[in-house]
């Protein structure tokens, strides 16, 4: 008997139920191994201090890394394709049009005639 | 079968592959640390060092720093270890019954394969510390690089199979029940080889290890995202470590070398099972011997914008190479 009914995706299927059967048995089998671990610890004491490299803590907001940062290693990655694509968004409403007129003329060969 | 009875199977076999994937995960980890030691002309430690390092970590004080969120820093190592625990449970497993195999496919595993990351990363961010801060970040960004060429590798595998007529060519026991080497020409085989090494450079980047492990770097971050675990959590993503290795070692051997000893040699039903079983761990031990034991032995660390630059450049244009590799030969076999 199948459990409900897969989701079917025409290729591909998943069933959630299934999933979350399992998902509930492995978080029992987990919550035992951390149950046999040591819960405590010194609060309010070195032990919380952040670590960094044995330096004093600096103020919250000079360490607070930003999240303008997030994708910074992406970023940096592709600056090529950024440097080409950030100054296209011009603000200026033609220049949007003329690029979507270019686009859609562009596909239409695509599709039409390839 | 009846309901209950489906629901029964379910929960035994879960709790049957998570203590065999908890410990055979573990294991692999010893392993590739013996392997690692003699490539390195040093003794290295004994094979059950992981369970030593295990059982050490659950005595240890479970800390949790001033600067925290306690609920999800808590959380996440636990997320991280249930849902490693649960991919390996739609994997084959040599000729073992796959529990879950029959509800959920290769992309579903594509998509749960995050999920420990996704774990990491809000651990990350949950620390309260700077190191841990970019090191959350960096998961992220190395999780945009090789997510894409995955994707390609999954595609390529499937289409060939779709392209031969198998039906369902996402579910990985079909996958696994059809090598694709047999389906191919000397062309496609050429593919398959680039395919399996897009597939063998992700592998690194999944489990945080040299050359893609900038996430943790612990001469720059000084353990990165896991800067401020320790204890039973850290005892947590130890673990969840061990098992993602046997699941993408299992993935690898599903996809790209699935043949069973029992296929080869006759044998009774039950020594059979056992035999695949062994034979199965014998060639997870291989393929992960050189595709990340002997790579981080033998690299250095990758800088993080070069992890995508690697990623979306050169091993993407492998991948799209394959695939294309792949539809000429079968447009030469007739079959496209």
């Amino acid at each position: 008997m199948t459990l409900v009914e897969s989701l079917s995706t025409g290729t591909g299927f998943w069933n959630p139920l299934a999933w979350l059967i399992a998902v509930l048995v492995a978080a029992v089998i987990v919550y035992l191994i951390r149950q046999r671990g040591e819960s405590g610890y010194k609060k309010g004491t070195t032990q919380t201090v952040p670590f960094i490299s044995g330096n004093p803590e600096p103020e919250k907001e000079m360490v607070h890394v930003r999240a303008s940062n997030l994708y910074w290693g992406y970023l940096d990655a592709l600056k090529g394709y950024y440097n080409f694509i950030v100054p296209a968004h011009t603000g200026v409403l033609n220049d949007y049009v003329l690029w979507y007129l270019g686009t859609t003329a562009a596909l239409f060969v695509v599709v039409v005639f390839i | 079968m009846t309901l209950t009875a489906v629901v029964g199977e379910i929960i035994l076999w879960t709790v049957i592959v998570s203590l065999f994937g908890l410990t055979a995960g573990l294991f692999l980890l010893g392993i590739d640390r013996k392997i690692a030691a003699h490539m390195q002309a040093r003794i290295g430690p004994r094979l059950r060092q992981p369970f030593i390092d295990i059982r050490k970590l659950l005595v240890k004080e479970n800390i949790i720093p001033e600067n925290a969120i306690p609920w999800l820093f808590n959380l996440a190592p636990v997320i991280a270890l249930v849902s490693s625990l649960v991919i390996l449970l739609y994997i084959p497993l040599g000729s073992l019954h796959s529990p879950l195999g029959m509800y959920g496919d290769l992309i579903l595993v594509m998509y749960l394969l995050t999920i420990p990351a996704l774990a990491t990363v809000a651990g990350g961010f949950a620390s309260g510390s700077p190191y841990a801060t970019v090191g959350a970040q960096r998961e992220m960004v190395t999780m945009i690089g090789y997510e894409f060429p995955l994707a390609i590798v999954v595609i390529a595998i499937a289409w060939r199979l779709w392209a031969a007529g198998v039906a369902h060519p996402f579910l990985l026991s079909t996958i696994a029940g059809n090598p694709v080497w047999g389906l191919v020409g000397p062309l496609g085989i050429v593919g398959v080889v680039l395919l399996l090494i897009v597939l063998a450079a992700v592998t690194p980047a999944e489990l945080s290890r040299i050359p893609f492990d900038t996430q943790e770097a612990e001469t720059e971050l000084a353990g990165g995202l896991l800067v401020e675990y320790s204890g039973r959590n850290l005892a947590l993503f130890s673990l969840t470590t061990a098992v993602k290795t046997l699941v993408l070692g299992a993935l690898i051997v599903a996809v790209f070398f699935p043949w069973n000893l029992s296929s080869f040699v006759a044998m009774p039903a039950g020594i059979a099972q056992l035999a695949d079983l062994v034979f199965f761990l014998f060639k997870v031990v291989l393929v992960m011997s050189v595709i990340v034991t002997l790579v981080r032995v033998g690299m250095a660390r990758f800088r993080i914008n070069q992890v995508v630059t690697v990623y979306w450049h050169t091993f993407a244009l492998i991948g799209l190479v394959g695939l294309l590799l792949l539809m000429a030969d079968s447009a030469l076999a007739g079959v496209l």
